[in-house]
């Protein structure tokens, strides 16, 4: 609906230009007034624990999520959405607009954007376009803001493919047994088999997940983060994300803040499927270079 | 020992015999030099340590029957750094070295030129410590130089008066060493090092007398004696020429080529492909084996008697799969991006498997209780699939015989100076496989600063050290290597420790259990760190260590 207001103010452009809207999945960590304000569809993928199956940030809050993660005997893990899921989705959509720009956590992290193309095949009607963000959580969030101002669809699907390869995040997990019991781990390897535990500086960008720093105390790690941020260069958006750490994101958020005047820097809390991977206290530094 | 030699000159054989006896002089005297260790720590070995240096100096010239003077300090000089362990043992060893190179080329001594070589030697071990220290081992062996100078200067000049004058100075220096360093005069010991030294002088000394007489060489112990005897029924090191090189042609056959060689000498190992084949042979025919390898193919980095090197070909060989030999990626072989392999020195079960944990590719048994040799420490180097090795002493008395590594193979390596096993472990966790050298050993360095030591033991006798006072069976604290702190219980003295180190500026302690930290005791630890240091994160390992039942980190 508001992605259609930004059509009017384009009409100079194109003097038909289509309706589109922005779909993304739950993994987005999509903050509730971005959703609201231009109308994005969020798809949640699945966290299961044992038998019980919950669809992220729908039954059961964040929240409620690290508790039931720290108390938990068996880890959770996690599912993409069915193509069903995005089908359901989609068809609802078919008939409200034109085009769809479909922002997913990237496909060598989660099956989500093969799920959503296969959704979108059976749908006639709607021209869905597949962004593989490569990445995950708030430059997701970042993605579809930049969607959701475009013009027209081709505009929005350039302009996030511009900066996929600009999407970078830098995680501190609190210790390594959640991403080991994940599995997504083959290029940090290195880190794992430990006895002892220590918290690992992760880069994850181009889809990859790589390995920068390991340290054994929380405050060198988080000084290390602020360090590596700044050697990212000029960054276009910012955002300090945390798993149940609320007290070391606003203070890393200070720390930033001073470090880096002018800069806009949300903040926000990961979400279940993203936290099954990092445990409980991660630490995010989610950017967009410029 | 047909001819029993005059003390005229000092020839391969007499200097064997010389050498034989300071090693079971050592022997009956390893004891007290241990006894003389400055700190009441359980890890006072500097008397094992020389011994075994002298040992594996000796074991190579066993079974040469060389007349040169020449070649059996060209042996003892190469044994002897192959099996250095400690401080005082790869001083040593350069002792050796000095001597041996000195005289080259030379087939018997004068008792002039044997002083000059003393002289040199100790010049040779003053050169190779970077920092010398006065009051040491170095000293001795100075002073056993000069003296050995002057004796050598007067009309009636023997080898016997060399050597008495050499045995006699360097009694009195290690006697003065208290003098020299302000801890062995607190501790009221004598330099372990040096007295070390004393007693091979004394050795080389009663030989030569007896000699003299023709009396038989004293007997070294049953036990040695009969391994000796092992040692001549298999010659594995006695063959004359260390050979090796490689061959580069086309189709060849490696069996029938590894056959050939094994049946022109001993050790051999022929490895390789039908393009590119490794040879290394002991044989007392190079000649007749590098004839028929030249009919075979292409020979290049031919190498013949290369001493300094045979036991890192030997020990390469045994080490790296044979994929690797001609630069064919083993598949099997871990991939790390930066190719650097990681050594690191440690003792106990517990401690070896967190170092391995965090991605150290080959251990050495050792440290605290049991300094690893030189060769140790090689072999572990070179069986890191990395032709690239970062090495963690992780114990100050282990730094030098380290540094040796770097010289005896062709890996590049590099030695970060550990002190103690939370050093190591801190530079391990800062290894980043993504990065280059370089910056690895920044980031490696840089950790040490940002980690403190706490070792905690029981004093072995009553002592001073540092201020503190102890009585036999008390508990001590070493604070990054330093005696600070003793007491009746673990928690008592770990808390004065840690209030020394500024705790309010900590986060964690990591406790590595040892082998004699009972649960009870474990318990009274951590309730001690838990209620005078709230602030203090607590995580406890097996650590498995001998001796020290707790080693602690702080960062």
């Amino acid at each position: 609906m508001t992605a259609a207001s930004s059509t009017t103010r384009s009409s100079s452009a194109s003097s038909n230009p289509a309706l589109f809207k922005v779909v993304t999945d739950s993994t987005a960590d999509l903050p509730r007034a971005w959703q609201e304000r231009y109308g994005i569809e969020v798809v949640p993928l699945k966290v299961i624990f044992g038998q019980e199956t919950f669809r992220d940030g729908v039954d059961l809050t964040n929240d409620q999520f690290f508790e039931r993660l720290e108390g938990a005997q068996q880890l959770p893990t996690t599912s993409a959405p069915s193509p069903g899921d995005f089908a359901e989705v989609y068809g609802r959509l078919a008939k409200e607009c034109d085009g769809v720009v479909s922002i997913h956590i990237g496909s060598n992290l989660s099956a989500t954007c093969e799920a959503a193309r296969l959704g979108a095949e059976s749908v006639e009607g709607l021209d869905v376009r597949v962004v593989d963000s490569q990445s995950t959580t708030m430059t997701m969030a970042f993605l579809c803001r930049v969607a959701a101002e475009s013009p027209d669809l081709e505009t929005a699907v350039l302009r996030c493919e511009e900066r996929v390869p600009k999407l970078g995040i830098l995680a501190l997990l609190d210790t390594m047994r959640y991403i080991q019991m994940g599995g997504r781990i083959s290029k940090i390897q290195y880190l794992l088999g430990s006895m002892l535990d220590v918290k690992p500086l992760l880069k994850v960008e181009h889809g990859e997940i790589k390995p920068l720093d390991r340290t054994r105390t929380r405050a060198r790690a988080i000084a290390g983060m602020v360090n590596r941020l700044q050697e990212e260069g000029p960054l276009e958006s910012l955002a300090v994300m945390h798993g149940s750490a609320p007290e070391d994101a606003d203070k890393l958020r200070a720390e930033l803040a001073g470090a880096m005047p002018g800069m806009e820097i949300e903040t926000g809390q990961i979400g279940a499927v993203l936290g099954t991977h990092t445990g409980p206290r991660a630490l995010g530094l989610i950017y967009v270079k410029k | 020992m047909k001819n029993a030699p005059t003390a005229e000159q000092v020839d391969g054989p007499l200097f064997k015999l010389a050498l034989l006896g300071s090693l079971s002089w050592l022997t009956a005297n390893q004891e007290e030099v241990n006894r003389l260790n400055v700190f009441p720590v359980p890890d006072g070995d500097t008397g094992t340590n020389m011994l075994l240096t002298l040992q594996s100096a000796v074991e190579d010239i066993r079974d040469s029957d060389a007349a040169e003077i020449s070649k059996i300090a060209a042996l003892a000089a190469h044994g002897s750094l192959m099996g250095a362990r400690g401080n005082s043992g790869v001083i040593l060893s350069q002792i050796f070295r000095g001597f041996a190179k000195h005289v080259q080329g030379k087939s018997a001594l004068t008792p002039e030129e044997l002083a000059d070589a003393l002289e040199e030697a100790a010049n040779a071990a003053y050169r190779a410590v970077i920092k010398p220290t006065e009051g040491t081992i170095l000293t001795v062996a100075r002073e056993a130089g000069r003296a050995a100078k002057n004796a050598a200067r007067q009309p009636d000049a023997s080898v016997n008066t060399v050597i008495r004058a050499a045995s006699r100075a360097a009694k009195t220096a290690t006697d003065k060493t208290p003098t020299q360093l302000a801890i062995l005069r607190e501790a009221g010991v004598v330099d372990a090092g040096g007295f070390g030294l004393q007693v091979i002088f004394e050795g080389f000394l009663k030989t030569v007398e007896e000699s003299e007489d023709a009396a038989p060489l004293p007997p070294v112990t049953a036990g040695r004696a009969a391994a000796a005897q092992r040692n001549l029924e298999l010659p594995e090191e006695g063959w004359g020429y260390c050979t090796e090189f490689l061959i580069e042609g086309g189709g060849m056959n490696v069996g029938e080529i590894r056959d050939t060689i094994a049946g022109m000498g001993n050790s051999a190992l022929v490895v390789g492909d039908e393009d590119l084949i490794r040879v290394h042979v002991h044989t007392n025919e190079p000649t007749a084996v590098l004839a028929y390898a030249s009919g075979v193919g292409n020979l290049s980095r031919t190498k013949v008697d290369d001493m300094s090197k045979q036991h890192r070909v030997i020990l390469q060989d045994e080490a790296e799969p044979e994929s690797h030999r001609n630069g064919s990626q083993s598949k099997a072989a871990p991939t790390r991006p930066n190719g650097i392999g990681l050594v690191a020195v440690v003792a106990g079960g517990g401690l070896t498997e967190i170092f391995k944990g965090l991605g150290v590719d080959a251990v050495v048994e050792g440290g605290q209780t049991m300094n690893p040799s030189t060769q140790d420490m090689l072999k572990a180097v070179e069986s890191a699939p990395y032709s690239e090795v970062i090495l963690l002493p992780n114990n100050a008395n282990v730094v030098l015989a380290a540094q040796q590594v770097l010289e005896l193979t062709q890996k590049t390596v590099h030695l970060i100076p550990t002190h103690t096993v939370p050093q190591g472990i801190a530079a391990v966790v800062a290894f980043n496989p993504q990065k280059d050298a370089t910056a690895n050993l920044e980031a490696m360095k840089g950790a040490l600063g940002q980690v403190q030591t706490i070792e905690v033991t029981h004093a072995v006798r009553d002592s001073r050290a540092n201020g503190v006072a102890v009585k036999k069976g008390d508990v001590i604290a070493l604070t990054n290597d330093k005696l600070k702190h003793s007491g009746g219980d673990y928690g008592s003295v770990v808390t004065l420790a840690l209030k020394d180190l500024k705790p309010e500026e900590y986060e964690l302690v990591t406790v590595y259990r040892g082998k004699g930290a009972g649960d009870k005791d474990l318990k009274v630890l951590t309730e001690a760190i838990g209620r005078d240091f709230p602030g203090l994160e607590v995580e406890v390992h097996d650590g498995g260590q001998q001796h020290y039942p707790f080693i602690l980190s702080v960062e």
